[in-house]
């Protein structure tokens, strides 16, 4: 029994972590009605700049963290500039084939510049799991699960509540009108990109602190897919619940259906879940519902 | 567009592929080029064509699927490996001739295609696109969790040469010819297809799925078509795939390769059949550039080591998918037409 409580614990940690890159993807098409294909690619190449400027440049984490952050966003901003702020006002299949473009575009970069060895990823959160009575639930997870909950919560007051967030959420409804309303389309895409490369980027150092980072870390961006769609693609905070129920769902089928059938039925699970909510509810738990007007 | 003046005063005439005594000139010259290529090219040329002609028959599929009927289907790839998986295991567990395993691939490829459509019934735009990322991760899944004497696992599975009549396709020119052969049918198919009433409804439900269905067209039931088709196209690739190669694995049908299909119909254009093929070349061709000239740089980069070749191609593909949609997004095709037209009218302005 305690083995399954700590299941469904650790479950709805993967979850969240999940939700936190899944928030990426739901903060981009938040604020520009762009479905970002890239995010995983996003997320390695921000572990790859957590890597550079502390097993690099050897900074210290209090100086590396920030600093990474900063970066990462840069690389966002970058991205957004060069690819993106040319399709304003293109169809909806520009954008998304853009950034499938820039799916193995990012790829090859970062196999390129780097190369395909494991390389150690800095060890940000203690390595050492918190001992509840029987259980044991990994720190980096735990913290991340923290910092999703809060960035949640607050991105989500922002886009719902405040006058900047609401203007982009205009734009996340149509590019033409909200930049006839007198809404920067342009700024609001920037913000978006940066915003969900920083969050990419603490993914990522949630996801590889103390373990190792090599390309193939980016498939998170597709394990994270399923929550963003469950949730629904406009909210933030159904993340949480979207992602607590999937990553729970993965957790109970990896620990007690996979050694039955002998599969890795836990990978594919999400997407089960993704397919299911996709034919019954497309829009999501919490997703805008759209009329179809002629 | 024809220029001024010049109208088909038929119906017959109006749906005619060739249309000019030039075109039908130029196209019996490429069918005979095509068929002395093995005696006037070199081993690696005639490799390199037998690539491009599978590539053109999924390319195609995947054209009539998200160029003319507007389904964006990022899981080609996936279809492509049903069919292939389908291939080997008739062709080496039962023994069956290639005439039959290729269409049954084709059908299971099909089959496969349509439960995705099917779900176009209630979602449409990129949500669609994203229930095509799930078949590839299901593929991917099912072959290798699945017991392995049924799909051979991560061990992939060997295919016996294809025979007919005793006479054994083994050797790139004996599969050159087949491939040929596949690929012209393919094609011509797809032609018969687009300017039929099932290539028209595409058409509408592309370029506006309301007003489609309200002039009186069944909409879900054609984009499920769609991804029929398009997955039948990608299953008969993949058999002749797995003929050429004789042997398949799961790792030949990755998300990359999808992307890399959708590449080649974004560069060649949208909604043309002809601009598939094209987009086939260019992609292949730049493919075949990086292969021959990566493991030169990869000797004096030494670090990089043998991906360099992956890489690359993923840097070019990416930057060409990018470069296109920012700055032609109507492919190569459309700047051809273009050209056509005006060369056609001219001195007119129209």
């Amino acid at each position: 029994m305690v083995y399954f409580i700590n299941d469904i614990i650790t479950g709805a940690l993967i979850g969240l972590l999940y939700a936190l890159v899944a928030m990426g993807f739901v903060v981009i098409y938040r604020a520009s009605k762009v479905f970002n294909f890239a995010q995983g690619e996003l997320v390695i190449i921000g572990g790859f700049i957590v890597w550079f400027t502390t097993m690099q440049l050897g900074l210290s984490l209090w100086l590396s963290i920030p600093l990474s952050l900063v970066l990462a966003g840069l690389v966002g901003y970058a991205i957004e500039r060069i690819f993106l702020t040319k399709l304003i006002g293109e169809s909806v299949f520009s954008m998304v084939m853009v950034t499938v473009g820039l799916l193995i575009l990012l790829r090859g970069l970062v196999l390129l510049l780097f190369g395909p060895a494991v390389r150690p990823f800095p060890i940000i959160f203690p390595l050492k799991p918190l001992f509840l009575g029987d259980m044991l639930i990994p720190m980096n997870l735990l913290a991340g699960g923290i910092i999703t909950i809060v960035a949640a919560v607050g991105l989500s007051w922002f886009f719902n509540r405040t006058r900047s967030g609401l203007r982009m959420t205009a734009v996340a409804e149509d590019h033409v009108v909200a930049s006839s309303m007198g809404i920067s389309v342009k700024g609001s895409i920037a913000f978006a990109w940066v915003l969900g490369a920083i969050l990419s980027t603490i993914g990522a150092m949630i996801f590889l602190s103390g373990k190792s980072l090599t390309f193939l870390a980016s498939d998170i961006g597709f394990a994270a897919l399923p929550v963003a769609l469950f949730a629904g693609l406009e909210s933030i905070g159904g993340l949480i619940l979207a992602g607590v129920i999937i990553g729970i769902a993965q957790s109970l089928t990896t620990n007690y259906l996979d050694p039955l059938i002998g599969g890795s039925l836990g990978s594919v699970v999400p997407y089960i879940i993704m397919l299911a909510i996709l034919l019954v509810r497309p829009t999501g738990l919490f997703g805008w519902r759209t009329i179809e007007r002629v | 567009m024809d220029p001024s003046g010049i109208f088909p005063t038929s119906y017959r005439a109006d749906r005619r592929v060739v249309r000019t005594r030039w075109q039908a000139a130029a196209l019996a010259l490429f069918v005979v080029l095509m068929l002395a290529a093995p005696y006037l090219a070199g081993g690696r040329i005639i490799a390199v064509l037998n690539m491009m002609m599978i590539s053109a028959v999924i390319a195609v599929g995947l054209q009539i699927c998200t160029g003319y009927a507007g389904q964006i289907n990022l899981g080609q790839a996936a279809f492509m490996g049903v069919g292939a998986y389908t291939a080997s295991i008739l062709a080496s567990k039962t023994g069956l001739t290639f005439l039959l395993t290729i269409p049954l691939a084709g059908f299971s490829a099909a089959l496969f295609g349509f439960l995705f459509g099917l779900t176009a019934a209630r979602i449409k735009g990129f949500y669609l696109a994203l229930t095509t990322i799930a078949a590839q991760f299901i593929f991917h899944f099912a072959v290798l969790n699945l017991p392995s004497s049924w799909m051979g696992g991560s061990n992939g599975i060997t295919v016996p040469p294809a025979e007919l009549f005793g006479l054994r396709f083994v050797g790139e020119t004996a599969q050159f010819y087949m491939n040929f052969a596949v690929a012209a049918i393919m094609v011509a198919g797809a032609f018969g297809i687009v300017r039929s009433r099932f290539g028209r409804a595409f058409v509408a439900v592309r370029d506006d799925d309301v007003a489609a269905g309200i002039m009186g067209i069944n909409v879900a039931a054609t984009k499920a078509t769609a991804f029929l088709i398009g997955a039948f196209y990608a299953g008969v690739g993949g058999a002749l795939w797995a003929y050429l190669i004789r042997f398949v694995g799961v790792d030949q049908f990755t998300l990359f390769h999808s992307i890399f299909f959708v590449a080649m119909i974004i560069v060649g254009g949208m909604g043309s059949i002809v601009g598939a093929l094209v987009g086939v070349f260019v992609i292949r061709f730049i493919q075949e550039i990086v292969a021959t000239v990566g493991p030169n740089i990869a000797d004096s980069v030494s670090f990089l080591g043998g991906d360099i070749v992956f890489a690359g191609m993923n840097v070019i593909l990416g930057g060409v998918i990018a470069m296109f949609m920012i700055l032609e997004p109507k492919g190569l095709m459309h700047r051809w037409n273009i050209i056509k037209s005006s060369y056609r009218i001219w001195p007119f302005p129209y």
